[in-house]
């Protein structure tokens, strides 16, 4: 529980006054305490010690009346009582018998007579309105003869005004001593507080991340200001990191909208030429040829940008099994061969005759050193040399891309993996790429447990990549390449395609059948599940948002058909969410896709369900 | 203080209940004189006796009513740290072991008995008057019982009376006078 004090507007918005405030409060609070101690105990003791005093008198007294007592004089008794004359506090006296009885009284001269108990009570003192009575009894020759009573003006108040101005004295000196002492915890405490806030008022205002606070103290506020200054300076380099990220986006965009609209003049062009050709197969084919090129061009783009929200909402996922580094390798040389070639390059590919098993993903590690030798051969001014070299050190099989290129500067080299980062600006844009490649390929290799990384003597001078990956322990047959078991060994399948995109099932539908599949193509939920009832597919490609009939549904009535029971059911999303995957595991689904499906998968899971 | 004022209230009822029985018992005459004997032994310096474990008696000659309250009043005090005791005496009778010796007004010449009483260091009492030669003698006045004193007398007996005493007598006789 949090104790909330509610102090007056002008002490809660200053933390010196509220410094004061405590100060003061501390020491009135303190001081009153013990002033209120010291008189309670004083007038206990005033009491005790008065009360003691009365009593002792009235012993004396009781002594020298002791003989008018015992021999019933009650005048003698008189005259011993006016001894009280010489106490100015005793207001009366009076002298009782044995039996309790008034026997003798005295009362001082100028007061008029109280009225006398009619008997004797036992020992002791009373106080009441200012006045103390004691009662003593008297004894002679150790026998009782009687009581002593007297009357004294009690009156602590009095005794207790010198003590209050005293008390006075020293709370107005206190109060002195605690205002000095607040005014010196300000200067020690609150001021480098108030400069803290100051500051933080100012960064605020002026969004000047530079300012500081200066450090005057050793103690914890010291480690404040310490703790402060390092958080601006964190703050800067963030906004610094904010800003420059956001400059590197939008350069993005700018390229990105300038690379997708580069293939599209060429594919117009072409598009015109096949109008014009007419019957001219030969400019038909020029014409294909060239709208083929820019096509690649686009879907290399398009996946490019693919894998960049990939790797920004972490998605980026590899299917591991162990095989043979150097088929990727081989791999990604066939698919920069292309671009190599035309810039003219001279290629150097050095790798074991012992194979290099690795336990990864087969295309996205091609894609990783395709992505390697293209940026080589891009940075490297047409003619030069490009080496691809893989080997195994220990524990790890090493790859590394040397050309002899445009290098790097040695302050570049640490953001050169940096998304969207491109060394050279300078160069020809239609070379030039999205810059998210070597993102990518740091991002990939990471994925696989490997290092990547970059060394260069200096601009003008080449550079190497190096790839580290770790080795895996399984033995692997020495296979000569990746593509030995060819798809003319695969069976044909039936193979039911559910989607209403007719574009992309019927492209997809003939692609299947050129490989000698037999296919039948639904284009709603309805037809799918009339078509798998008479076809009784082996694989179905099942579209999720389709009209008619919802793909978990038709999924779900396959299930419960004994006909289709049995059937490889795959669903084609446009959503890859672990949610949707696992609602697709519920309706029956034994695979997932996520749109845009790349037919080699589909020819990787027709060869799978075997 | 509710609680010590109720005590007290009632402490006083007690004493005051006591008082009234003892007034009493104490009005008559013989009592209060008994009571007096009793008294005056408190302010006597007494000699040290041969035996100090002998009790101290007061005698009486022809007050046998004073005896009896004596005899009332004495039985578990003691006087200079001695058992007292009462004695009833004849005239001529031999006063030893006697350390106080009242004589009733009965008695016609109490003289010879007082010089005798005197002789063997016995503190003496009337209540007739001084010129029998005792050291103390009772007054009555107004039904009030008093005293005086002769300390010729009372140092013819070999005694010393206090002078607290002395300040309540209502008459002293210093030394030098009859």
């Amino acid at each position: 529980m949090r104790l909330r004090l509610n102090l007056p507007a002008f002490v809660e918005r200053s933390l010196r006054r509220k410094v004061t405030a405590l100060v003061l409060a501390i020491t009135v609070l303190s001081l009153g305490l013990a002033a209120g101690a010291l008189m309670f105990y004083d007038l206990r003791a005033y009491e005790r010690q008065f009360s003691s005093d009365l009593l002792t008198q009235a012993e004396v007294l009781g002594r020298a009346a002791a003989p008018a007592l015992s021999f019933n004089d009650p005048r003698t008794a008189e005259k011993d009582l006016s001894v009280m004359q010489a106490r100015p506090r005793v207001l009366a006296a009076a002298l009782y018998t044995r039996e309790g009885r008034l026997f003798a009284t005295y009362t001082r001269p100028r007061v008029t007579a109280p009225a006398f108990p009619v008997s004797a009570a036992g020992e002791g003192y009373a106080i009441a309105d200012g006045r103390m009575e004691v009662y003593k009894s008297v004894a002679e020759n150790n026998e009782r003869v009687g009581t002593v009573y007297i009357l004294g003006v009690y009156d602590p108040w009095d005794h207790l005004k010198d003590y209050l101005a005293i008390l006075l004295l020293v709370m107005v000196a206190s109060l002195a001593v605690a205002a000095f002492l607040s005014g010196w915890l300000q200067a020690a405490v609150t001021a480098p507080i108030l400069e803290v806030a100051s500051v933080s008022h100012q960064v605020m205002e002026k969004r000047d991340y530079s300012l500081r606070v200066h450090r005057t103290t050793d103690d914890e506020i010291g480690e404040l200001v310490d703790a402060f200054n390092a958080m601006l300076a964190e703050i800067g380099r963030r906004a610094e990191a904010l800003r420059s990220a956001d400059q590197r986006k939008d350069e993005f965009l700018a390229t990105l909208a300038h690379e997708l609209r580069n293939p599209l003049a060429p594919i117009r062009n072409a598009l015109e030429i096949l109008r014009l050709a007419g019957n001219d197969p030969v400019k038909a084919e020029k014409a294909r040829e060239m709208m083929q090129r820019q096509v690649g061009q686009l879907v290399r783009l398009v996946d490019d940008l693919i894998d960049v929200s990939r790797i920004t909402t972490g998605k980026l996922a590899v299917r591991k099994v162990v095989f043979d580094l150097r088929s990727a390798l081989r791999d990604a040389v066939e698919t920069a061969r292309p671009f190599i070639d035309s810039r003219r390059h001279a290629l150097d590919v050095r790798l074991p005759r012992e194979p290099l098993p690795v336990d990864g993903d087969t295309t996205r590690l091609a894609q990783v050193f395709s992505n390697l030798l293209n940026n080589a051969a891009k940075y490297t001014e047409p003619g030069g040399r490009i080496e691809l070299a893989a080997g195994r050190e220990g524990k790890e099989i090493v790859v590394s891309v040397s050309d002899n290129g445009i290098g790097l500067a040695a302050d570049s080299i640490p953001l050169i993996f940096d998304m969207f980062m491109q060394v050279d600006r300078s160069l020809d844009r239609a070379q030039a790429g999205l810059g998210v490649g070597l993102t990518l390929s740091r991002t990939l290799v990471e994925l696989h447990q490997g290092t990547i990384e970059v060394s260069s003597p200096g601009k003008g001078q080449g550079s190497t990549f190096t790839v580290r990956l770790p080795a895996s322990y399984t033995r692997l047959e020495d296979t000569t390449g990746p593509a030995g078991r060819g798809a003319n060994e695969t069976p044909g399948k039936r193979v039911l395609l559910a989607d209403d995109n007719a574009d992309f099932v019927n492209s997809l539908g003939q692609l299947l059948t050129s490989r000698g599949h037999e296919v039948r193509i639904a284009y709603d939920g309805a037809e799918a599940l009339e078509a798998a009832r008479e076809f009784r597919p082996e694989v179905a490609f099942l579209d999720i948002g389709m009209p008619k009939v919802h793909g978990y549904d038709v999924a779900r009535r396959m299930r419960d058909e004994s006909a289709t029971a049995h059937c490889m059911l795959v669903a084609v999303t446009g959503w890859g969410q672990e949610g949707d995957r696992a609602q697709a595991r519920a309706a029956g689904f034994d695979r997932h896709l996520v749109k845009p499906v790349d037919p080699s998968e589909i020819e990787a899971i027709l060869e799978s369900s075997a | 203080m509710s609680a010590a004022k109720l005590a007290r209230a009632w402490l006083a009822l007690a004493l005051g209940l006591a008082a009234a029985i003892a007034g009493a018992q104490q009005s008559s005459e013989p009592a209060v004189k008994a009571a007096f004997l009793y008294k005056f032994a408190g302010y006597v310096e007494w000699p040290v006796p041969p035996q100090p474990d002998a009790p101290f008696v007061i005698a009486t000659l022809a007050g046998e009513d004073v005896a009896a309250e004596l005899a009332r009043i004495l039985p578990g005090r003691a006087i200079a740290g001695r058992p007292a005791v009462v004695r009833t005496v004849r005239e001529g009778e031999p006063l030893a072991g006697v350390q106080m010796l009242f004589v009733g007004r009965r008695v016609p010449d109490p003289r010879a008995a007082i010089r005798a009483a005197q002789q063997q260091g016995v503190l003496t009492v009337t209540e007739t008057s001084l010129d029998s030669g005792a050291a103390i003698n009772f007054l009555v006045a107004e039904s009030r019982v008093s005293f005086e004193v002769s300390l010729e007398a009372a140092e013819r007996s070999g005694h010393r009376i206090s002078s607290r005493m002395l300040a309540v007598a209502r008459r002293v006789l210093p030394k030098g006078a009859p």
